[in-house]
């Protein structure tokens, strides 16, 4: 596996190529990395790499070996600078989502913001009657009018009035805005009378969780493969793609979470208890980094009262935006 | 010559009446000897043996700090793995007797419990536990892993424990933690 890392952006092209070691290629592309196929028509075969600027290029060159006629290597064209030029349609799949799909591509990052509960499923209640879905609700239409009036971004919000949305529906809908963060926002409740605090959540990891954020994912990043690649290879490549995004999903997730709880903490003034990972159903569905934040025990009768007043709502959502805005800033923006 | 044939019919007679006796004398005797000598198999804890207790270990919240808090209890352990871990969700259900908190709403009734053969414990509960839960991520990670300790801390067969609710699946208790699957035990979440 050859890991190169760009700023440039580029494109693959295909050309036509005749050639002795390389039967075809294909390459699939992920949120921020390109996997890249090359099916060869021997087996003894060994390659090198190089790039080039002006425009920068990637060249990488095949020569077969233990073979007693010639070593001629066999260069292939991967990837190609094109500042602002468009693909040409007949090098790339015809699919345009493919192309201009992508909206980090423009530098806008889409932020999906999921107030939890909602309608029919109130969520947790204070003894002062505070419902969950109210308080998360409140936060969120905040984070959003905080969100859009600073930073240039798409937000979306999985519900902006009191109704009842399923958790599958939640994740299905970042997924399909092609969410580059997801953000649920929950106030906490304990047995315990004291219990205090805020916490932000990340997915823990989990072989049957991980079947439904594959699977997302795989609607999310159609692979274009070139002829020759198919069935079992393309399963093959898939299952890396997968691996790949689903591991950096979750180091993004927690750096993300990291970055929240450390404005919350800076912000709110309630007791730090840390950045967390537990199996949310919501969380498990989504196909990019995300996160869940329970601000403060609506269990908590003094708790209870800060999360009812505006001025504390506010702070909570800007504690996340502040927090969202530096994980962008530090490791997201290129 | 027809003496001779009631004579023969007579001793004909005789040995069928012989052996019709000697037929219902043994089945009737097979009948009542078992339960005369052999104790009856069905009953687990022998009548006459005093019964044999084990300590379980039960894992309750405490007011001091978010962990989980362990708490011995006697059970008797002569009953199935089956029972004996019925018997642990019970006293779980019940509470503490050192002041700590069951995270559980009072009302829940455990209905079920089966375990199978890949070391999956499924425990059912009644509509109570997601009808009065408190439904916070704090307090449904509390429950879910009280029950999920406790079995798999104190039992070796039981290795992941699902939780049902009235004999169904359910998606979660409150709206947070995924119920879809069986959980493994968090030890992280108990205080040493």
């Amino acid at each position: 596996m050859v890991n190169i890392s760009t700023d440039v952006p580029f494109r693959i092209q295909r050309g036509a190529f005749e050639s002795r070691i390389i039967k075809s290629f294909g390459w699939s592309k992920g949120k921020d990395f390109y996997i890249l196929a090359i099916r060869t028509k021997v087996r003894n075969f060994s390659y090198d790499y190089f790039t080039l600027s002006d425009p920068p290029k990637l060249v990488i060159d095949f020569s077969q070996i233990d073979e007693e006629k010639s070593e001629t290597p066999d260069s292939l064209k991967q990837k190609e600078a094109s500042r602002g030029k468009v693909p040409q349609p007949s090098t790339a799949s015809p699919s345009s989502r493919a192309q201009t799909g992508s909206s980090s591509l423009q530098g806008m990052k889409t932020i999906v913001i999921d107030p939890g509960h909602g309608g029919l499923e109130p969520g947790a209640r204070g003894r002062f009657g505070t419902l969950e879905k109210n308080v998360a609700l409140e936060i969120g239409l905040k984070l959003r009018s905080v969100i859009e009036r600073n930073f240039p971004s798409r937000v979306v919000l999985t519900r902006d009035k009191d109704l009842n949305v399923s958790l599958e529906n939640r994740a299905a809908l970042a997924n399909n805005n092609k969410a580059d963060f997801f953000i649920s926002i929950h106030a906490n409740s304990s047995f315990r009378k004291d219990a205090h605090g805020s916490e932000t959540y990340f997915l823990s990891r989990d072989a049957t969780d991980e079947e439904a954020r594959k699977l997302a994912f795989l609607e999310n990043n159609p692979a274009e493969f070139g002829e020759g690649i198919t069935g079992k290879s393309e399963d093959e490549i898939q299952m890396i793609l997968w691996d790949m995004a689903q591991s950096a999903y979750l180091k993004q997730s927690s750096l993300l979470a990291e970055s929240i709880q450390k404005e919350l903490n800076l912000l709110l003034r309630t007791s730090n208890r840390g950045v967390k990972q537990a199996p949310f159903t919501v969380l498990a569905g989504v196909a990019c980094p995300a996160v869940l934040v329970e601000v403060a025990f609506i269990s908590n009768p003094r708790e209870e009262r800060s999360l009812t007043r505006e001025g504390f709502q506010i702070n909570v959502a800007q504690a996340i935006y502040r927090g969202l805005v530096n994980y962008i800033k530090l490791y997201s923006q290129k | 010559m027809g003496v001779k044939r009631v004579a023969l019919l007579a001793v004909l007679l005789t040995i069928l009446a012989i052996l019709v006796v000697i037929f219902f004398r043994s089945g009737a005797l097979e009948k009542i000897k078992p339960p005369a000598e052999a104790p009856p198999p069905v009953l687990e804890p022998s009548p006459s043996g005093p019964v044999q207790m084990r300590k379980i270990v039960l894992f309750f919240l405490s007011e001091a700090d978010t962990l989980l808090h362990p708490e011995e209890r006697e059970i008797n352990a002569s009953s199935s793995i089956v029972r004996q871990a019925k018997q642990a969700v019970e006293e779980l259900i019940k509470g503490s007797d050192k002041g700590y908190i069951s995270p559980f709403p009072p009302e829940t009734k455990l209905r079920e419990l089966f375990l199978t053969g890949d070391g999956v414990a499924y425990v059912d509960f009644s509509e109570e536990i997601v009808e009065k839960h408190l439904s916070g991520s704090s307090a449904e990670i509390s429950t879910i892993f009280s029950v999920v300790n406790s079995l798999a801390y104190n039992f070796k067969t039981i290795q992941k424990v699902f939780i049902l609710i009235e004999g169904q699946e359910r998606e979660t208790l409150g709206g947070h933690i995924n119920l879809s699957r069986p959980f493994l035990p968090l030890y992280d979440l108990i205080a040493n």
